[in-house]
């Protein structure tokens, strides 16, 4: 990809910028050539990647040397995009929201700090992988388990910081965070939480702060870059029982949300709970042509078929217990009869305990794998995706009410159904995923007004996303309109103050520093 | 009250083919509640391969002289080892086109050239993405190229 620059700076001044960048990492470091922005491009955008280019990308390897890029960053006025491993597929991968702006890539800053086996915690930089860190917890036979998210190829602290989610008791990522390293914007460094002490023992212990605590401040957020974060981990439990369902009709999800969200509460369930519809059990067994070879959406009538040929339900419930054997039977017994109300069939149930070989695809026991991936293989061609994620409160009405309404908008725009809900308590997340051929100008164009249309509908009904791809992270912004988008004024301020220069992540999550504010697309979806 | 779906057989649909061994393992103590301890002789199955991968070599990533084979496993692994999705993709590829399934592990290629490893690389094919110079140097690819490039330059 040729040369975007960065807004409002010349070609000299971008050359002289990167001389002195290469003074920090070394010329090996600086990567700035057609190749390397092709890398630093988003490899499912809905488009082209072109949209949203990367100048260059600098890769340091310690805190010293961010804090040092960042303060020249903001001499020369050169935007960075920190990334961790730049694996936020879906939703942009490692490509910067703001055209020209330098990819800051924390990879190979990928130190295991600290492993604490009694307490259950890490302490990781950003360029820690999901597999790293699960080979570094086997090599190490440590009794600890993570919670990974679908596709683990990518870094443990970036998917915490970007709210990824998983689907253990450990599931909200962003919660197991405790105690980060920050360097912020003029290149000074602090450390949240107890952290905040020099040598204080809590740092990664106590969720809270002396004062206000500012760990969340910092994900999804262009208010520093974090290069250490305590992560607390699982302790590995002695067994684990799993219980599946097939849910014959689309409808179901109503009782289904209704059946575990009090369990939930009630705490005989632990983990964030996936339910997934057909589609997520079909695109791994082979390409859509194998199954509908014409290009709208898969009819009602063929995904009855599909269902019957592959016996599999609308739904999929699969609830996972950790712990005593004993505990879990008896919790199991307690879900059996709540399901039990509404299916005949009892469920399947798969024992694994301590030293019994586990399914090296099953995410709810921490296990990483990149296999939900596959699914690129779907529409064939080049092929992506882009996941319409609204959060909806966990009860039949709310749920129900969003799968029907999103089920109508993607119908109206002749798109297969993907949806599935993860219920993590009270709340739910509702994940439409949207696989398009990367090649297909008109399918593309498609997904693009059917995206700009779950948005506009959704907040229009009362409900948000809680992650969005880089070309709608500004229209979701403007969804959060409370008192003429307070929040979004408040964000701004606080940037500003933070970082009168704008040099990190202009307009990560629709947050646009002064410098740059006039580039925000704020009105009007992409 | 909505009947649930039959589901005879529906372990042995496995969705990849490196999940049956399991699979099997769990279906057998599915059926009966409470389940029997499966009986397991022998020494434990350790996680496979693309969930063990070597360990990085030490030193100046940017230098040559590396080990490929160490390279590959650590920097490719997760996707082209036994179980890996690159595995999986591939091999589904490879059988379309009649080509034995273990042709689908990278390492068992002998039709590769160094070069076609690295553009491939670099400029990413299918659902492949492109890989940036953190992920994987110029001077780790060379070696990597070598290692897989049995067919030659």
């Amino acid at each position: 990809m040729e040369l975007t620059l960065p807004p409002r700076l010349s070609a000299a001044r971008f050359r002289q910028a990167l001389q002195a960048f290469e003074g920090v990492v070394g010329k090996g470091w600086v990567l700035a050539t057609d190749e390397d922005r092709d890398a630093y491009s988003d490899i499912y955008a809905p488009g082209s990647e072109k949209e949203w280019p990367a100048s260059a990308a600098l890769a340091p390897g310690s805190v010293e040397e961010v804090q040092a890029i960042v303060r020249l960053a903001n001499e020369y006025k050169t935007p960075l995009w920190p990334t961790s491993r730049g694996k936020n597929l879906g939703y942009g991968a490692n490509a910067p929201r703001m055209p020209g702006t330098i990819v800051l890539d924390l990879g190979r800053m990928n130190r295991i700090l600290e492993l604490d086996t009694t307490l259950g915690y890490c302490v990781l930089e950003p360029g820690v992988g999901f597999f790293d860190l699960y080979e570094h917890l086997q090599r190490e036979k440590a009794p600890l388990w993570m919670s990974v998210p679908g596709n683990a190829w990518g870094s443990v602290v970036g998917n915490a910081l970007d709210h990824g989610i998983g689907y253990t008791p450990y599931g909200l990522h962003a919660r197991n965070l405790c105690g980060l390293e920050v360097v912020l914007p003029d290149g000074g460094l602090v450390r949240t939480g107890m952290g905040a002490m020099q040598g204080n023992h809590s740092w990664h212990l106590f969720p809270l702060s002396y004062g206000p605590d500012w760990t969340q401040m910092f994900t999804q957020s262009n208010l520093g870059v974090v290069t250490k974060a305590g992560v607390w981990l699982q302790p590995a439990p002695e067994s684990s029982l799993l219980l599946t369902w097939d849910i014959p009709n689309e409808e179901d999800i109503g009782w289904v949300v209704d059946t575990i969200t009090p369990l939930k509460l009630a705490g005989v369930i632990d983990q964030n709970v996936f339910v997934p519809s057909w589609l997520g059990k079909i695109v791994l067994k082979g390409q859509r042509r194998d199954f509908w070879d014409k290009p709208g959406a898969i009819p009602d009538s063929r995904v009855q078929e599909l269902l019957k040929e592959h016996e599999l339900g609308y739904w999929q419930v699969q609830v996972r217990l950790y712990g005593d054997e004993a505990i879990n039977r008896a919790k199991a017994d307690v879900l059996k009869r709540a399901f039990g109300k509404h299916v005949a069939a009892p469920p399947l149930e798969e024992t694994w305990k301590t030293g019994y070989p586990a399914s090296q695809y099953d995410a709810t026991l921490g296990i990483p794998s990149a296999v939900a991936l596959q699914m690129g293989d779907w529409i064939g061609g080049r092929g992506g995706h882009m996941g319409f994620s609204p959060v909806v409160p966990a009860s039949s009405q709310h749920v129900l009410g969003q799968l029907r309404r999103s089920r109508r908008i993607i119908a109206e725009h002749d798109v297969d159904f993907y949806a599935s809900f993860t219920i993590s308590g009270r709340f739910a997340t509702n994940i439409n995923m949207l696989m398009y051929d990367r090649d297909n100008a008109q399918q593309l164009a498609s997904i693009r007004k059917l995206f700009n249309a779950l948005i506009t509908q959704t907040a229009q009904a009362g409900y948000a996303e809680y992650r969005t791809h880089l070309g709608w992270m500004d229209p979701v912004n403007a969804t959060f309109d409370f008192n003429d988008h307070a929040q979004r004024r408040l964000n701004e301020r606080v940037k500003d103050a933070l970082d009168p220069n704008g040099i990190l992540a202009p307009g990560k999550q629709g947050v646009w520093p002064a410098a740059y504010r006039d580039l925000a697309a704020r009105r009007d979806a992409t | 009250m909505a009947r649930g779906v039959p589901r005879p057989g529906r372990a042995a649909g496995c969705d990849v083919r490196q999940v049956c061994f399991v699979a099997a393992m769990t279906m057998a103590s599915a059926l009966a509640a409470p389940p029997p301890p499966p009986t397991l002789t022998g020494p434990l199955p350790g996680p496979p391969p693309y969930q063990m991968r070597a360990r990085l070599p030490a030193g100046d990533r940017l230098a040559g002289g590396k080990e490929g084979a160490a390279l590959f496993s650590n920097l490719c692994g997760a996707c082209h080892l036994a179980g890996g999705m690159g595995t999986n993709l591939l091999t589904k590829q490879r059988v379309i086109l009649r080509e034995p399934p273990q042709s689908g592990l990278l390492e068992n290629r002998q039709d590769l050239t160094q070069n076609y490893v690295k553009i491939i690389v670099r400029r990413g094919r299918m659902a492949m993405p492109s890989l940036t110079r953190v992920e994987v140097t110029d001077a780790e690819l060379d070696a990597i190229a070598v290692y897989l490039g049995k067919a030659g330059p």
